[in-house]
Formats: C-alpha cells, structure tokens, sequence
C-alpha cells in the first residue's frame, strides 16, 4: 500500500473534529476543478487556501495488474494502490457549490483519471521549477485527455525565475496554456490565480461560441 | 477505514456502483420522510451512518471523508440508497443543459465576490 501525498499539509483527518459543514438547502448542484500536480508540489496548501472548509481528505484504491505500472508490493501479479485526495469546496452563489479535488499527477495514478476528471471544468497543473521535470507525466496527460488546463508555478522562496517564454518552451507549453505564478500558502493570490484561470475558461467558451 | 473489515465486504463484494453517474461533486441528502422499505431490504451499518450524516447537503466526497470510506464503496452504498428512493442526488451541474459560457461566467462572478 502506498499513499500519495501523504507528506503533503495535513488535512483534516477522516471525521475531523469540526464535524460536517453542510451546503445550504437552496444549492441546485456543484462543478469541480482539478488541482494536479507531482507529490509535494503544493496541491493540498492551495486547497487549503482557497477552501471554505478544512480540506478533507478521502481514499480511493485502486487495484492494476503490476506490468506497466510501479510495483508498489514487490510481489508482482497485482498491485493495490491507496490514492489520497484532499479537497476543498466553495460556495460560490446561494445555489452553486465548486469543489477543488487535489489529484496526484503521476502515471501510476491514471487508471483513476477518468473517473476523477468526467465532468471537470479544468485543472490546474501545479509546478515547481526546482523540479519541472516531474511535472512533464501530468501535463501529457492533461492533453491528451483534453482537459483545459492552466500551468501554475508555486513560487517558493528559493523559486528560480525564468522568462515566460523560456518556460513555455522548456515546459513544452502551448501557446494557449496560461502559465500562471502564485504563492500557494497566499489566500489572495491562490484567488487570483483561480479567477485567471476561469476567465480564461469563459473567455475560451466565447471564443468557441463564436467559432 | 472504519475498522478490520476490507471495503468491500462492506458492498457485499461489489466495486461498481449501479448509478455509474454518481461522481464525486454529486451532492447527496437523506430524504425527510423516508420510504418504508420493502422487508427483503437489509441496510447495513454504513447505510445507516450515511443516512445519519445526510441529513443536509453533502458531496459524495465529503460522505466519504466524514465516514472514512473510500469513494469507491460509497458510490456504491449511496446507489442502493438512490435505488430504494431513501436519498435525493443532485448531479454534477449537467452542462449539457446550460451553455458552458453562462456557467463559467456564474463561477467566475461568485469567487470576484469571494475574493
């Protein structure tokens, strides 16, 4: 058994002590965004400093035959997998609810990437340039799954900085692909990174509208 | 996980749930005045917990996290739930039915305000 993420922020335990925090009645349903991204990157303090509610953490497991994948058992034959998800939730008018999923980006994981992101508005592709390089699987696959996505670089204080451009291109970006920078422990600007990244989203949606 | 017992004996050894649309935003509430249930139904114990915690407005993530289940057996419970009529489920905002457009933009107008 192997849990991602589980170095990560501590989110609240499962039946955390502040018990559940219910939706109002009047809410008619709830969209998600994914928050993706290799272990460690920053998923679960983005979360958190976007959520209303002490980010919550669950399970899925997940059962693949080894080939292919890691083997996590050393055993072969196959492989169960626990995948920990910290979420977080908003609510963003009296009758719509947005939930923001953390989802491990890494390739071991994608047997579950079809469940996790039907119905997802879009991701956000967290990055630390320290290491860019594992964040390489997720972006993939975030293309080829057609998810819109917008790139965020979590700015560590030791964050080196590039030129946009020079990223882009190292990060093998299209021109498309907002390329975003936040401080993730920041409320203000973990907001203002995910209003940018839904105008984008709206803007995009006009442009296809008028397509 | 909610002691010794593997998930899925908790589904009887089913992994798929039978609403394949219940997905993790699908919110989820115990109806106020519940069905009689016909006499075959046996509601095991986390049934019950979930019927015990719905009593407003929840996601099927939250109920998971809340009971300490994974997802997967929960989509499963609430389905059988679903099924004999004892919870309500509010899908994912089908956006099929409203332009993406108005809906980004309702998204994008409410975390303005939130900001």
């Amino acid at each position: 058994m192997a849990s991602a993420n589980s170095a990560e922020a501590a989110p609240g335990a499962a039946g955390s002590a502040d018990g559940p925090q219910y939706l109002p009645s009047s809410v008619q349903g709830a969209v998600k965004i994914l928050v993706t991204g290799p272990f460690g990157v920053g998923k679960t303090t983005l979360v958190g400093s976007l959520s209303e509610i002490t980010p919550l953490r669950t399970e899925e497991t997940m059962t693949a035959a080894s080939s292919g994948v890691d083997d996590l058992t050393g055993r072969g034959g196959k492989t169960t997998t626990t995948v920990a998800l910290d979420f977080g939730r908003i609510t963003l008018n009296p009758r719509l609810a947005l939930y923001l999923f953390g989802t491990p980006g890494q390739q071991r994981f994608w047997p579950l990437w079809d469940d996790l992101s039907r119905g997802a508005l879009g991701a956000i592709a967290m990055v630390d340039l320290r290491r860019p390089d594992e964040s390489f699987d997720v972006l993939g696959r975030l293309e080829e799954q057609r998810i819109p996505f917008a790139v965020a670089v979590n700015t560590f204080p030791d964050t080196p900085s590039y030129p946009e451009e020079e990223l882009r291109t190292a990060l093998d970006l299209l021109p498309d692909v907002p390329i975003l920078f936040c401080d993730a422990r920041d409320r203000r600007q973990s907001y203002d990174l995910l209003i940018d990244f839904v105008d984008h989203l709206h803007r995009n949606s006009i442009l296809e509208l008028q397509g | 996980m909610s002691g010794p017992v593997r998930p899925y004996v908790i589904t009887g050894g089913r992994s798929r749930s039978t609403r394949p649309e219940l997905a993790l935003e699908s919110l989820v509430s115990a109806l106020p005045e519940p069905p009689e249930l016909p006499e075959h139904v046996l509601l095991n114990r986390e049934h019950r917990r979930i019927l015990g915690l719905c009593h407003s407005l929840l996601s099927i993530a939250e109920v998971a996290a809340h009971l300490g289940l994974p997802l997967g057996v929960v989509k499963v419970l609430v389905g059988d739930l679903w099924d004999l009529g004892a919870v309500q489920v509010l899908p994912p905002v089908p956006q099929a039915e409203r332009l993406p457009t108005t809906l980004l933009e309702e998204v994008l107008v409410g975390l303005r305000q939130l900001r």
